[in-house]
């Protein structure tokens, strides 16, 4: 059997039915290569949640299962930002968390009792199954080559640029965004070509799902309006293009006003004001082309325009006086720091301190997209050769994603599917050209039989018979010789690019960043668990409600893994809240303790990777602490007392007393002298000596310290018993003995009652 | 089941024969056995009343404040030694331990034997001042005992003291005057709240130096009212530390002497501030106990209290913005045997806090009702338009009382999405909702009509066309 359908194949005598089986069952082996490529984390450590976001996902989604919607609706989380709180149900995306409540509670129901865990470690591999598929399905609306939807798919499956996001473990809300954003954009490409209100409100019903899970649907809020204004600008509005448009925006909107977290963002908010926008215009252009179908004359035409403009400029003009006036909220920080990359620095460094907000390095284009990067102009420039309405699209959102991609790391994301999308139709391009095995010439040898009909169809399009050297069929790949050697390099780049994505997710995307991994000298792998083992002491030392204090970086992993409440998180929603907590880290001892108290800190959790070399500790993130204390407090932390007069950023012998002193620099090295012959500590991610005076601790103790000194817990210590400070109650502790206070000059202070 | 129930009448023994809240095992402290004899009437005072007395030397093997890392003793009265140092076993960090585990401390200083370097470093670091010279006492030219000390005027005849202010209770009142002899006088620190003053001296006293005359008048260490006879410090664990400048107030010799004060006897009335002294010290009197303490959500169908159909919650972890919640408190005062119910001094209020980082309320506790042996307290109000963590906290630190330090955590959540009142309910959205359903209305009707205004000879033309 099997050997008659290759036969068949051979002789590309396939029926439409044969290939649509063929189809299905390349897109399922393409989307078993995506998830098994994902699950180098799970093989190599073991199913557990990576980084940071996800554990705060993990923990809502275990909220979800236990208590139901509704409650998860409503919840006030009391666990997060001590005091504060956070109104967690309100503000958050929660399509993830529902996703994988509906499949939990879906697989009970077939009697599957699956851990929650698992689901949400293998949600996002599952989920680019199903955006190698959707891929498969946007492309397939670009061109009529088939060929060009299974490439998009098989590169959408294991590009590096979205397995970053989407490894097993890695369980946030680009995990399943992604696969809205492709499959969103597919069915907004059907609906503006057939000009179907189903399509159109099928695009919205995706749209509010995608709503709900990312808030990085701004994007397609706006892409489709650009799309939509740029195709009206080209002249090509139709009755398909509104009715699409319509149905899309108020169904979409509406659909997104339901989450708690976006509310009314989409009617008052400057980056949803677009899609609004191109809505009004669009409403008077069907306005316009009515009543032109009704009186046609040419004078006509000049109104319209002039009519267009005069709507756009009061719009605008509108828009504008809107936002001073307050109605409508002016640009978030976050949107300022697309366009100007300078501007989070000055203003939010909150928001430059996160490394995937930093602009992307020219390497990472190549080592998340290789040859892919390469193709994609070609596939855009295919694009402009026959512009249709959703190859416009393409166009439009190549621009505007390369932009964003190279502004912010994290929007990567959003182009890695155009990239692949434009890239297979590239490639296809290539391969359907030289492929086909039929000679060009009608009298030339058919020395095979049959051709395939879609590779007709694309040299077709390719060879225009316009111009006059084209009319005569000169044209074409004549020796197998060329065709050969083109189509063998494709394939090995395409092996090697198979083997660069492997690599890459294999080494640079794979590790939990929970457990440390590294090689001893044998070559064989040493796991670093400092991480977990601090947190299940936490877990199993302290009183269920003792405060952690830690850099927010940890908020939401002391959330989830050690389950004690943080005082705030890597939802960095108030400023002025890890201002405090910076504040209490750069600050002398003295006047940290007050705020600790004030906070009712029980704990105090530093990340100090100087024994072992981990560069990713507080004190080489603490400038960040500083800075953000000083946009709140600028008379009392001063980034400049952290530099030494040359300006330079230490913590040896020579670190300025500003930074001795601080509790942070306190933390991270106290006792650590001990570790080391006299004299001789060393810091070795910072690679200096160390002073041979360790710093001393007097309103915190030393708790907990984990095996290689990454993780380091300190107690606050309650009032002194006796109404002494802290300093004296130490060193009378210690033995010094208060000496009796010298005859005092001045007059006596009197007690009075 | 039979030795569960005799063990528990055995430790209901105990606990009824000691009259200190604490515990009864007292350690006291002298330079040798033989100078029980000068103590027998305070010590076999204090037996009486429940205690049971270890006497101890500082030389001796046995004498260990902890065993087994814990109190091994629940009191301490430390007498005068002549020895510089008291040995290993009373240092002054041992002695804050001690009182760190909520032992209390009665310190017995005197200027014939001069104070030993322990219990002067463990004063300086409660901020509590004695002369440096070791002989250096309290002397008084028109409060002593002319009987006595007709030459020397150091033994001062007092009344006994009286509240320093008038919120603060009274525990050392009596009738009859006190002899205070060669009283080493203390001075308090400014800073600490935790000092209080029992008995001063009069403000004509003044610490003299016999052996050096020189001293006095360039700088006295203290005169008058400044200089305290009895001091006290009652750390924030209330572990109590009482300082007597004359222990041989205590002496039997003392407890009920003839005297003459300005020319009129009197007897003194030592034995009676002794036992009122030591019972405070030992925490016979001024011991709060906090019994129950509830909030409860006070409104809607929860607010009858006393139906036994509708009992709110009590203490519930979370309440929500805008709630009515009531707050009750239950406080007893321990006085020597019983639990019975604490009043409030004149003057002074029990208060409560609502707060979450700074209080957002801070209310007067107003007394409910009593029971046998308690006084409830109680406040109630509404939770304020703010969510977060928030304390409910009840702190009361008063001297010569022992400080209440209550704090209950719950949240106060949002408004849950069901929780608003309905649109229609809102007179201002009617408007709205009119809106809505005109629109509807409007819709059903255009509809109506165009289905069935089709002109007639279109429709027969074709329908396609009304499209």
């Amino acid at each position: 059997m099997a050997a008659t359908e290759g036969d068949q194949f051979l002789k590309q005598a396939t029926g439409p039915k044969t290939r649509g089986l063929l189809r299905v069952i390349i897109l399922v082996l393409i989307a078993g290569a995506a998830v098994s490529s994902r699950l180098f984390s799970v093989i190599r450590f073991e199913s557990i949640i990576h980084e940071f976001d996800p554990w705060f996902n993990f923990r809502a989604t275990k909220y979800l299962v236990a208590n139901g919607f509704y409650d998860f609706w409503d919840w006030f989380d009391d666990r997060t930002w001590h005091p504060l709180g956070r109104v967690t149900g309100g503000t958050l995306y929660p399509g993830l968390m529902v996703t994988s409540g509906v499949i939990y509670h879906f697989l009970r129901f077939l009697t599957l009792p699956v851990d929650i865990r698992n689901i949400c470690v293998l949600l996002a591999p599952a989920f680019s199954g199903l955006t190698a598929f959707a891929t498969y399905l946007l492309t397939n609306e670009m061109v009529s080559s088939p060929s060009a939807g299974l490439l998009a798919a098989a590169f959408m499956g294991i590009t590096p640029g979205y397995i970053s996001r989407s490894v097993a473990g890695s369980y946030d809300n680009e995990a399943i965004a992604i696969f809205l954003l492709v499959f969103t954009f597919f069915l907004w490409i059907k609906a503006v070509k057939l000009g179907s209100m189903f399509w159109g409100a099928l695009t919205a019903l995706f749209y509010g799902y995608m709503v709900s899970a990312w808030g990085g649907y701004v994007f397609i809020t706006n892409l489709l309006p650009l799309h939509a204004f740029v195709l009206i600008c080209m002249g090509r509005y139709s009755p398909r293009l509104y009715v699409s448009y319509t149905s899309w925006y108020a169904l979409g909107t509406l659909a997104s006003m339901q989450i708690p977290f976006v509310g009314f963002l989409p009617i008052r908010s400057s980056e949803h004001m677009s899609a609004l926008g191109v809505f009004g215009l669009i409403q008077l252009v069907a306005f316009v082309e009515f009543v032109r179908a009704q009186l046609p004359s040419k004078q006509f035409q000049t109104l319209l325009r002039a009519l267009v403009v005069l709507i756009f400029v009061v719009a605008v003009g509108g828009l504008v006086l809107l936002t001073v006036g307050g109605v409508i909220a002016p640009w978030t920080g976050r949107f300022y720091s697309l366009w100007d990359t300078g501007y989070a620095k000055i203003h939010i460094p909150i928001i430059a301190s996160v490394s995937e907000h930093q602009p992307t390095a020219w390497p990472a284009f190549f080592f998340d997209l290789n040859l892919m990067i390469f193709l994609f102009p070609a596939g855009v420039y295919m694009c402009f050769r026959t512009l249709t309405d959703e190859q416009v699209f393409i166009v439009i959102y190549s621009v505007l994603a390369s932009y964003f991609a190279g502004v912010m790391v994290r929007l990567m994301l959003t182009l890695t599917p155009i990239v692949c999308v434009a890239a297979a139709m590239a490639f296809s391009q290539i391969l359907d050209t030289y492929l086909d095995a039929k000679t060009p010439k009608v009298d030339a040898k058919t020395a095979e039989n049959g051709s395939s009909e879609p590779a007709k169809v694309a040299a077709a399009a390719v060879l225009s018979d316009g111009l006059r050297s084209t009319r005569n069929p000169l044209v074409g790949i004549y020796s197998y010789a060329s065709r050969v050697t083109v189509v063998g390099f494709s394939a090995i780049y395409l092996l090697i690019f198979v083997l660069h994505c492997t690599w890459v997710t294999s080494n640079a995307y794979s590790s939990p960043s929970v457990v440390l991994a590294s090689r001893l000298p044998d070559g064989s792998q040493h796991i670093i668990d400092d991480y977990r083992e601090a947190y299940y002491w936490l877990r199993q030392n302290t009183p269920e409600n003792a405060k952690i204090m830690s850099w927010w970086d940890y908020g939401y992993q002391i959330g989830g893994m050690a389950d004690r409440p943080t005082l705030v998180d890597n939802n960095t929603w108030n400023n002025t809240h890890i201002a405090t907590v910076g504040k209490a880290m750069s600050s002398k001892e003295e006047v940290s303790y007050p705020i600790m108290r004030q906070h009712e800190v029980d704990y105090v959790l530093v990340v100090f990777g100087g024994l072992l070399g981990y560069s990713g500790d507080d004190i080489n993130k603490f400038l960040w602490m500083v800075r953000i204390a000083e946009g709140i407090w600028p008379e009392e932390v001063k980034e400049r007392s952290f530099f030494t007069p040359r300006g330079e950023y230490r913590v040896d012998e020579g670190a300025t007393d500003t930074m001795k002193n601080s509790l942070m620099y306190k933390m991270s090295y106290y006792n650590y002298n001990s570790l080391f012959p006299a004299g001789q500590a060393q810091d070795r991610v910072r690679n200096v000596r160390l002073p041979s005076e360790g710093p001393q601790l007097n309103v915190i103790d030393e708790a907990f310290t984990s095996e290689n000194w990454i993780i380091r817990i300190y107690k606050v210590k309650d009032l002194d018993n006796f109404g002494r400070d802290h300093h004296s109650a130490v060193s009378f502790d210690k033995g010094h003995k208060k000496k009796r206070a010298a005859k005092r000059k001045g007059p006596k202070v009197l007690r009075v009652e | 089941m039979r030795w569960l129930f005799s063990f528990l009448a055995l430790a209901l023994f105990c606990v009824v024969n000691a009259r200190s809240f604490t515990g009864s095992r007292l350690l006291v402290v002298l330079e040798e056995e033989s100078e029980r004899e000068k103590y027998g009437v305070f010590l076999g005072d204090l037996e009486s009343r429940g205690f049971t007395i270890t006497t101890l030397t500082p030389k001796s093997e046995s004498l260990s404040l902890f065993k087994h890392g814990a109190r091994a003793y629940d009191h301490l009265l430390l007498l005068p030694t002549k020895s510089k140092g008291l040995g290993p076993a009373l240092t002054a960090n041992l002695l804050l331990d001690f009182m760190k585990k909520e032992g209390n401390v009665l310190l017995a200083l005197s200027a014939e034997t001069g104070t030993p370097t322990a219990v002067q470093s463990l004063l300086l670091e409660v901020d509590i001042h004695i002369p440096s010279d070791r002989n250096a006492l309290v002397v008084d030219h028109f409060n002593y005992d002319s009987t006595s000390a007709a030459e020397k005027h150091d033994v001062l005849l007092l009344p006994f003291p009286k509240p320093a202010r008038s919120d603060v209770k009274d525990y050392f009142g009596g009738e009859g005057v006190i002899a205070v002899p060669r009283a080493v006088g203390q001075t308090l620190g400014n800073e600490s709240p935790l000092l209080a003053p029992i008995l001063k001296a009069p403000s004509t006293a003044y610490s003299y130096n016999p052996k050096d005359e020189a001293d006095i008048v360039e700088e006295p260490f203290a005169v008058g009212q400044q200089l305290n006879l009895v001091s006290a410090m009652q750390s924030l664990n209330s572990a109590r530390l009482t300082v007597l400048g004359s222990a041989e107030a205590l002496q039997n010799a003392w407890f009920a002497e003839k005297a003459t004060l300005a020319g009129k006897a009197v007897k003194t009335a030592n034995r009676d501030f002794a036992a009122k002294l030591s019972s405070w010290a030992f925490k016979e009197t001024g011991v709060l106990k906090v019994g129950k303490l509830t909030h409860y959500l006070n409104e809607g169908s929860s607010k009858k209290l006393n139906s036994s159909s509708a009992l709110p919650e009590n203490n519930p972890k979370i309440y929500r913005i805008k709630n009515d919640v009531a707050f009750q408190i239950e406080v007893s005062e321990y006085t020597s045997t019983h639990l019975t119910p604490f009043e409030l001094p004149p003057n002074d209020i029990l208060q409560l806090e609502f707060s979450m980082l700074s209080p957002f309320h801070r209310l007067n506790l107003s007394p409910i009702s009593q029971t046998a042996n308690s006084t409830i307290f109680g406040a109630s109000f509404r939770t304020p338009d703010q969510h977060g963590i928030f304390n409910f906290a009840v702190k009361y630190n008063r001297p010569f009382l022992t400080g209440i330090e209550e704090k209950r955590q719950v949240t106060v959540r949002h408004f849950a999405h069901d929780e608003w009142p309905r649109s229609w309910q809102i007179s201002a959205a009617w408007v709205w909702i009119a809106g809505i359903w005109v629109t509807v209305a409007g819709w059903v009707v255009f509809v109506g009509v165009w289905l069935y205004s089709a002109p007639v000879g279109a429709a027969v033309k074709g329908g396609k066309k009304t499209q």
